[in-house]
């Protein structure tokens, strides 16, 4: 056979590798009961407060339907960073790595069927003393509007806007004079990156003066640190918006200000307390000069 | 060859044509039933019904419905795109459904039109390429048409994506039989055709830019010798499509009976001015412009079949390698250096420029990076039938290089199996799709699963539902209320008519309050997701529907608490 016909053969070759790598590929992910088998030796290898990172992000979904809300929290699946966790487990499906675990030290390692299970410890973890989020209770935590008090409820009613609407207004939250933007609860905002979720405390300010929320008896750290912005999908064109400010007080003293810019989207910042291992008064005093539109939350916690 | 045994021999292509398109359609009503309705669909649903009370009215009372009052009431429906395939879906409904029950689902009646019209883009690629490429490379263009897993996918619905491909390949082939000496009938037809193309969707102002571009290149020099005298002949096809398009256009669409230039251009200006939707594409989501310019390209890349791309690539090829040559002997001949191609050589050079030129013109568009990019493949959907009859050139080549000086039966089995090898792959891939359509890459990206690393769009238009209805009919408690997100209510509606969900289920707007939520997945759509998790107190979907292992649709339960 010509050396210019065995080329031509490629064409049907090409037809059958295609069909080939179809089947291949088709059978290559992991289906939902290979998921499901995968909740006991996660459930094994946790140990509390151990973050549970899937790779390739995409199977998230069915990770969290295999291994449900106690193996993987809210708090967790929403969190602004990887910082305080001193260990993850990482479920790899496909040879995939997670890659917000890059630099951490691999500890352990378990094939599961399709899977492979690592414990992976963080070179540099910050562990948090105190998170704000926790704690926005009327046990810990009082909200004005002002100088005019907002109230606890406990049973708000619950609503949510749908794609281009409000976030989910939780049943529990601090509702301040203004009316029903304007409170202090936990809900979850999605970032500048790619929309992934972070669980913050809603923060609008409010038309009757700054947002006010106090936690007492704080255990510090030597920093606080946090994370503010605004749904993306919603504020990703208002360039040049009104700024939003969140000042933090330490004990009464100012320890910083931070200034949110819509288009920074979910930004950090950071605060020297200057009072590490005292137990003291955390106010956020959250403003703006237009307050409309403002739908600030933010995450904080002391470390 | 006796006259019978030549007129029987006539009939074979247009039957074989007709029996892939019966084929076809068969299948597509077949895989019907889990497939569930999209997004736009409850939207046309909504305007066929509308139309339909037009055609009744038109039936039992035609002088009342040619009343202002009741064209104004009927056809204001969805008056943003126009009537052609609307009314088809109207008129199916009102007789194949209504009437004479040919359908068990509403639902059906509705897409039935646009599956038929999808038979006929099959049959007449056939047609075309049995004409230019032989009658194995014929059904190798029809089968790789039908069977991109995204055709596959759009041509099962009741909307208009399909349907314009269908319509532009049917003006073009009548185009294309009209100057190839099929005579004055065939302009005639290209000239109705068009109309039809007009009413179908807005691609249609693209075709003729494209048929001129083409009728000047292909004339080659005697064009630039007519224009200097001042008397162009132009083919009587596009004088057709100038005069007869519009008048059928016109008459076809009652919305713009009235008011013509003000519905028109409000017509042309819901298109020119689209607003910017949000689509995922290697791991971004654009929603506004600068539009990545190889968004076209990547995405049919990754979604047409290799095998169908590698024959197109083949094809193409030895057409421009063709078309130079034909340029050449063009110069050669002007230079006295040689003789003029061959009529053969001009007419396949003709043929194989208009298919490019659909082909060009089809992804022109997203050439601007101002061009919104929404609708995914769709929206060059046009441009895949002239692929298909690339790749049967190419296909033609192939079996010719394989099958050598072999004998008769050696070749024809050679090249019968080379067919087989051809189309092999993307029938499994195409029907390994089903019901997950815009889920469905192929290999060349690593399948679903690679499409998903690469942060490629899974689904848009909410249709996925159909996949977790077996879900919730049989998990929901009775009167449960289900919050739809992208899933039109319309949509839902028809499901819930077609027996597809339970009828005591009840459609939310909202996740709270909702005992169901569902959840179609976008990027940008995942803050509704994160809404339910807030109002359920819960991350973990009690369901997650998936292709090959992807996520596509996932759906919440409300803990009882």
């Amino acid at each position: 056979m010509s050396r210019r016909r065995l080329l031509w053969l490629a064409v049907p070759l090409a037809g059958v590798v295609e069909l080939g790598a179809y089947f291949y590929f088709s059978r290559r992910a992991p289906r939902v009961d290979e998921w499901t088998r995968l909740r006991e030796p996660v459930a094994a290898l946790r140990q509390a407060g151990e973050l549970v990172v899937v790779a390739p992000r995409w199977a998230d979904p069915l990770a969290r339907h295999a291994l449900g809300d106690a193996l993987m929290p809210l708090s967790d699946v929403a969190r602004s960073d990887e910082s305080r966790y001193v260990r993850a487990i990482e479920i790899s499906a496909m040879g995939d790595r997670a890659p917000e675990l890059v630099g951490w030290r691999t500890v352990g390692e378990q094939k599961h069927g399709r899977f492979t299970l690592r414990t992976l410890e963080n070179p540099a973890p910050e562990p948090v003393s105190f998170d704000f989020v926790d704690h926005v209770k009327p046990d810990h935590a009082t909200v004005f509007e002002g100088a005019a008090p907002c109230s606890w409820n406990a049973n708000a009613p619950v609503t949510a806007g749908g794609l281009g609407g409000n976030p989910t207004f939780p049943a529990e939250r601090f509702i301040c004079p203004s009316g029903d933007w304007f409170f202090a609860g936990i809900t979850v905002i999605d970032d500048h990156r790619e929309y992934r979720p972070r669980r913050c405390i809603w923060a609008h300010p409010p038309p009757g003066g700054p947002l006010r929320i106090r936690f007492e008896r704080v255990p510090l750290g030597k920093t606080l640190r946090g994370w503010g912005g605004m749904p993306w999908l919603l504020f990703r064109d208002s360039v040049g918006a009104t700024p939003v400010e969140i000042e933090v007080r330490v004990g009464g003293t100012s320890v910083g200000k931070h200034v949110h810019h819509d288009e920074d989207g979910f930004a950090p910042f950071r605060f020297d307390t200057g009072r590490a291992g005292e137990v003291l008064d955390v106010e956020f005093e959250i403003s703006a000069a237009n307050v409309k539109d403002r739908h600030f939350c933010f995450q904080a916690d002391t470390r | 060859m006796s006259r019978a045994r030549r007129f029987f021999a006539g009939l074979l292509d247009p039957a074989l044509g007709l029996a892939l398109a019966v084929a076809y359609v068969a299948l597509l009503l077949a895989t019907n039933k889990d497939l569930g309705y999209a997004r736009d669909e409850g939207f046309y649903f909504q305007a066929a019904r509308s139309y339909e009370g037009w055609f009744s009215l038109l039936f039992d009372s035609p002088k009342a419905a040619f009343e202002r009052a009741n064209i104004d009431r009927f056809w204001v429906a969805n008056s943003e795109h126009p009537a052609f395939v609307k009314s088809l879906f109207a008129l199916s409904h009102h007789f194949l459904y209504a009437k004479w029950k040919l359908f068990a689902e509403e639902g059906t009646s509705f897409r039935f039109p646009g599956m038929a019209l999808s038979g006929v883009a099959v049959a007449v690629t056939y047609l075309w390429g049995r004409r230019v490429s032989g009658r194995v490379a014929g059904l190798v263009a029809a089968v790789s048409l039908a069977m991109m897993p995204q055709v596959f996918y759009h041509s099962h619905l009741d909307c208009f994506d399909m349907p314009v491909a269908a319509m532009w390949l049917v003006t073009t082939y009548a185009y294309w039989r009209s100057i190839s000496g099929g005579g004055w009938l065939w302009a005639i037809a290209t000239g109705v055709l068009y109309g039809f193309l007009l009413n179908t969707k807005h691609n249609s102002w693209l075709l003729p830019p494209a048929l001129i571009v083409h009728f000047v290149i292909a004339r080659g020099e005697g064009f630039w010798r007519e224009l200097r005298a001042g008397s162009v002949r132009a083919p009587l096809a596009l004088v057709a499509m100038a005069v007869i398009g519009p008048v059928v256009f016109y008459l076809g669409w009652p919305w713009i009976w009235h008011e013509t230039g003000k519905r028109l251009a409000a017509y042309v200006a819901f298109h020119t001015g689209h607003e910017y939707y949000n689509m995922e594409f290697l791991g971004r989501t654009y929603w506004k412009p600068p539009m990545p310019l190889g968004y076209a390209w990547v995405m049919t890349l990754a979604t047409v079949p290799a095998i169908t791309l590698l024959l197109f690539l083949i094809g193409l090829g030895a057409s421009v390698k063709r078309g130079l040559t034909v340029r050449l002997r063009w110069l050669a001949e002007r230079a006295g250096l040689a003789a003029a191609p061959g009529p053969l050589d001009r007419d396949l050079f003709s043929t194989e420029l208009l298919w490019l030129g659909c082909i060009l013109t089809s992804y022109a568009p997203w050439v601007s990076k101002g061009t919104p990019i929404f609708g995914g493949t769709k929206h060059w959907i046009t441009a895949y039938p002239f692929l298909a009859l690339f790749a049967a050139q190419g296909f033609v080549l192939a079996a010719r290089a394989l099958s050598g000086q072999r004998e008769r039966v050696g070749k024809a089995a050679l090249t019968a199996a080379l067919a087989v090898a051809v189309t092999v792959a993307p029938v499994a891939i195409a029907i390994g799709a089903h019901p997950w359509g815009l889920a469905a890459y192929t290999p060349l990206v690593g399948g679903a699963p690679g499409g998903a690393s690469l942060g490629l769009n899974r689904s848009f238009w909410g249709y996925s539902t159909g996949a977790v209805q077996g879900f919730l009919n049989e998990r929901a408690p009775p009167n449960a209320s289900v919050y739809v997100h992208d899933t039109a209510m319309q949509s839902w509606e028809q499901m819930a008519k077609d027996g597809r969900l339970r009828s005591d289920l009840r459609p939310a707007w909202s996740p709270a309050g909702a005992t169901f939520a569902l959840y179609h997945h976008e990027p940008h759509m995942l803050r509704v997701e994160y809404q339910v998790w807030v109002d359920y107190g819960t991350v973990a979907p009690a369901h997650v529907g998936t292709y090959d292992g992807v996520p596509v649709i996932w759906v919440y339960e409300r803990p009882q608490r």
